[in-house]
């Protein structure tokens, strides 16, 4: 029998619905699962069901931030629907930046809305229930093959290696910045002069978040073509529990230096490296990149 | 006979709304809409930096997220026009926003065409199909996605427009894939949705002609035709267009007479029993959308349709499905005339003011949507959104029903009304962002 998949949202915009509809391989995923209910997708069970409680669960997906009292469907707290799916499923995959730490969402009431097990980096009351079986794929919103990554790996049951806020480590063992096509001029701290040019780091001013944000945007291609910083727009942290912090296109700096360093760089390191390279004036990170050689 | 209530749940509506039917005499006589949660977008604004809109606004909704985004910038370059700073978009940044704005559009309309109308139409006549529509819904909106994805780096949730421009800077690399990747879309419309050429398909005028149109919509315009409903759906005959694009001048349009329309009549007010707001034009009710467009820039075959028809089910469909053509016909023709000399963004980024007040308003998939930013010392003080679906869901006043509830009105069964009130192609979180 193939595991069944319920599709279930909270607080939400539908962005991760739409991102996963998106998945060139879709219907091919999907075959592996007997889909009971989904939000666009037709389902086995109608939402009246799935409001009753009594629909089958073995995976169980969950979008949007998460409210103990106040949201109801059918007369129903959708907390109470989600504990119980959440009981009767064996895997629970939190899709998203709010279902995993509360996102944007939990900014309109901080102290009740958070994710499912996580209010930002804390565990909620509820981790201890559902750890062994949760998978995390925080992003605003998840990119659709990190979902169908997971959900593959279920269906052929193997073990997914995750991190401490159960994140898939094959996914975000990565920064945004791997794979930028700007790193050159990270590499040697060159800025870029304005929005909407291909050259220059948008490390410096623009406020990109890519080298400190975990996720595999530069890697594995949005809508398999772009990421954001390959289109010119800063990172903006989306994937992480912090999302979303203030002034978003603009870098927060300590006397001139980035405020906040690359994950896992020493900012001793930082400094070091920063004073070799801006001692060197490279022609070609000064003038644009395809009149070079020309 | 007695005042009937009946309560039913209506999913896949981009979230769930609860709709309260009253009938009378066997006929709905009024109906309640119910949204579920109220998420304070606009109050999660107030207290950041001006600018954070851009990232923040298009997590309203999911599905109409581009639309978010540049009605933000919009509101935000009016501002900046306001307090004098002027704002001179290259047509190159303006070519690239009305690309990606169309891909958005056509994403949206061909996703309810196969999510939501043709599965549901089958369902309420009895006449199921083993076809797999979603399928192809996810084809063609993953595809045009894509194109879209090139300029504005991902979709959903892209934040690529920026006040002065757009932060993207193609090269021909990236403009011939996304020609592609268009005359890809261009191929499914002619070969599956209309069993048209797509220049076949825009020249018809006429009524009479629509029976030429074969594949999905064509069985979708026969299974409305055959069962009688082309006369139902009607609601208060007067339609409203804030925003400028290919679709439509601003306008409103009573019965087919139209005139000129300005933003600062538009009133919102707090409903009760719902957490959505209403929304009205100088105390009107105003329906907006493909149709309302399709009657203010006085398009043949929608005034056709409408001339036989009125404001019916079936020419608020046809008018949604119709625009699909026009927006790729017209995505076709930005790209092949994009200027990639020209400068992305005009506007330098440390130009960044901090006191102004500004509104921004787009043609999205579902009608108007407008911004409102005001800003001090850098900071929103007070930001407004008012979604398209808002003016279609209002419940209206006593002497006047809403634009929805107008058209479920006089219905004899729960399902055809609910089909009509699907034509709207409601979205949920939009209404109660």
């Amino acid at each position: 029998m193939k595991p069944r998949l319920l599709w279930l949202q909270a607080i939400t915009c539908n962005g991760n619905t739409h991102s996963f509809l998106n998945h060139p391989d879709l219907f091919s995923i999907l075959s592996h699962f007997e889909i009971v209910h989904h939000p666009a997708l037709e389902g086995s069970y109608s939402m009246e069901d799935v409001i009753k409680g009594s629909v089958p669960c073995d995976v169980l997906i969950l979008e949007g931030s998460f409210i103990e009292e106040g949201f109801l469907k059918g007369g129903v707290e959708v907390s109470k629907l989600i504990k119980t799916y959440a009981n009767k499923a064996k895997h629970i995959i939190s899709a998203g930046t709010c279902a995993t730490f509360g996102g944007i969402f939990k900014q309109k009431d901080p102290d009740k809305i958070s994710g499912f097990c996580f209010d930002l980096e804390e565990k909620t009351s509820r981790y201890d229930s559902y750890a062994s079986k949760l998978i995390s794929l925080p992003g605003c919103p998840m990119h659709p093959k990190w979902m169908s990554y997971v959900l593959l790996m279920i269906a052929n049951n193997k073990v997914i290696d995750i991190d401490n806020l159960h994140r898939p480590v094959e996914l975000y063992g990565y920064t945004v910045h791997t794979g930028c096509t700007r790193n050159e001029y990270f590499e040697w701290k060159i800025d870029t002069k304005n929005f909407g040019l291909k050259e220059g780091c948008l490390f410096y001013e623009q406020g990109c978040q890519g080298p400190y944000t975990r996720g595999s945007c530069n890697k594995i291609l949005w809508n398999d073509v772009s990421s954001k910083t390959r289109s010119g727009t800063p990172c903006f942290g989306c994937t992480e529990p912090t999302f979303p912090q203030a002034s978003l296109y603009t870098t927060k700096t300590n006397m001139g230096i980035p405020a906040k360093m690359p994950l896992g760089i020493p900012r001793r390191a930082y400094l070091t490296l920063t004073g070799v390279t801006k001692s060197f004036k490279i022609k070609r990170f000064t003038e644009r990149l395809m009149d070079y050689d020309k | 006979m007695k005042e009937l209530h009946i309560k039913q749940l209506i999913e896949k509506i981009e979230g769930e709304a609860e709709l309260d039917f009253t009938f009378n005499e066997g006929k709905i006589e009024d109906v309640k809409i119910n949204f579920g949660f109220y998420r304070g977008i606009e109050e999660i604004l107030q207290g950041k930096d001006a600018r954070d809109a851009l990232v923040i606004t298009p997590r309203v909704c999911g599905i109409c997220n581009h639309a978010h985004l540049l009605t933000a910038v919009r509101a935000i370059e009016n501002g900046y026009e306001n307090a004098g700073q002027k704002i001179e978009l290259t047509s190159k940044a303006k070519d690239i926003r009305e690309f990606t704005l169309a891909c958005e559009l056509i994403q949206n309309h061909i996703k309810w065409l196969y999510m939501t109308l043709l599965p549901q139409i089958e369902s309420y006549l009895d006449c199921k199909s083993e076809e797999n529509y979603a399928i192809k819904a996810s084809y063609l909106a993953s595809t045009i996605t894509k194109a879209l994805a090139i300029f504005a780096g991902q979709w959903p949730h892209s934040s690529y427009a920026v006040p002065g421009g757009v932060t993207c800077d193609p090269t021909y690399v990236d403009v011939m894939q996304a020609q592609s990747l268009v005359a890809e879309c261009i191929k499914f419309f002619e070969q599956v949705v209309t069993e048209l050429p797509l220049d076949a398909y825009l020249n018809i005028d006429l009524c009479a002609d629509l029976h030429n149109i074969g594949g999905d919509f064509g069985k979708l315009l026969h299974l409305i035709g055959s069962s009688g409903m082309t006369e139902i759906g009607k609601s208060h005959d007067r339609f409203i267009v804030f925003g400028e694009c290919i679709l439509s001048k601003s306008g409103k349009s009573i019965g087919t007479k139209v005139s000129n329309v300005n933003t600062k009549y538009v009133k919102e007010s707090e409903q009760v029993g719902t957490v959505a707001k209403a929304v009205t034009y100088k105390d009107r009710l105003y329906e907006v959308g493909p149709m309302a467009r399709g009657m203010v820039a006085k398009r043949t075959i929608v005034k056709n349709l409408h001339k036989r028809y009125k404001d019916s089910l079936l020419t608020r469909v046809f008018a949604r499905v119709h625009e699909v053509a026009t927006l790729l016909a017209y995505s076709k023709n930005l790209l092949s005339n994009l200027n990639l000399e020209e400068d992305s963004c005009t506007l330098d980024m440390h130009t960044v003011l901090k006191d102004f007040e500004g509104t921004g308003v787009v043609e999205a998939a579902r009608g108007s949507l407008i911004h409102k930013t005001k800003v001090k010392d850098g900071l929103i003080v007070n930001y407004e959104i008012i979604t398209p679906t808002q003016w279609n869901l209002s419940h209206g006043e006593k002497d006047e029903k809403g634009i929805a509830i107008e058209a479920m009105k006089g219905s004899k069964n729960i399902e055809e009304a609910t089909f009509i009130f699907r034509t709207f192609d409601v979205c949920s979180v939009c209404t109660t962002q």
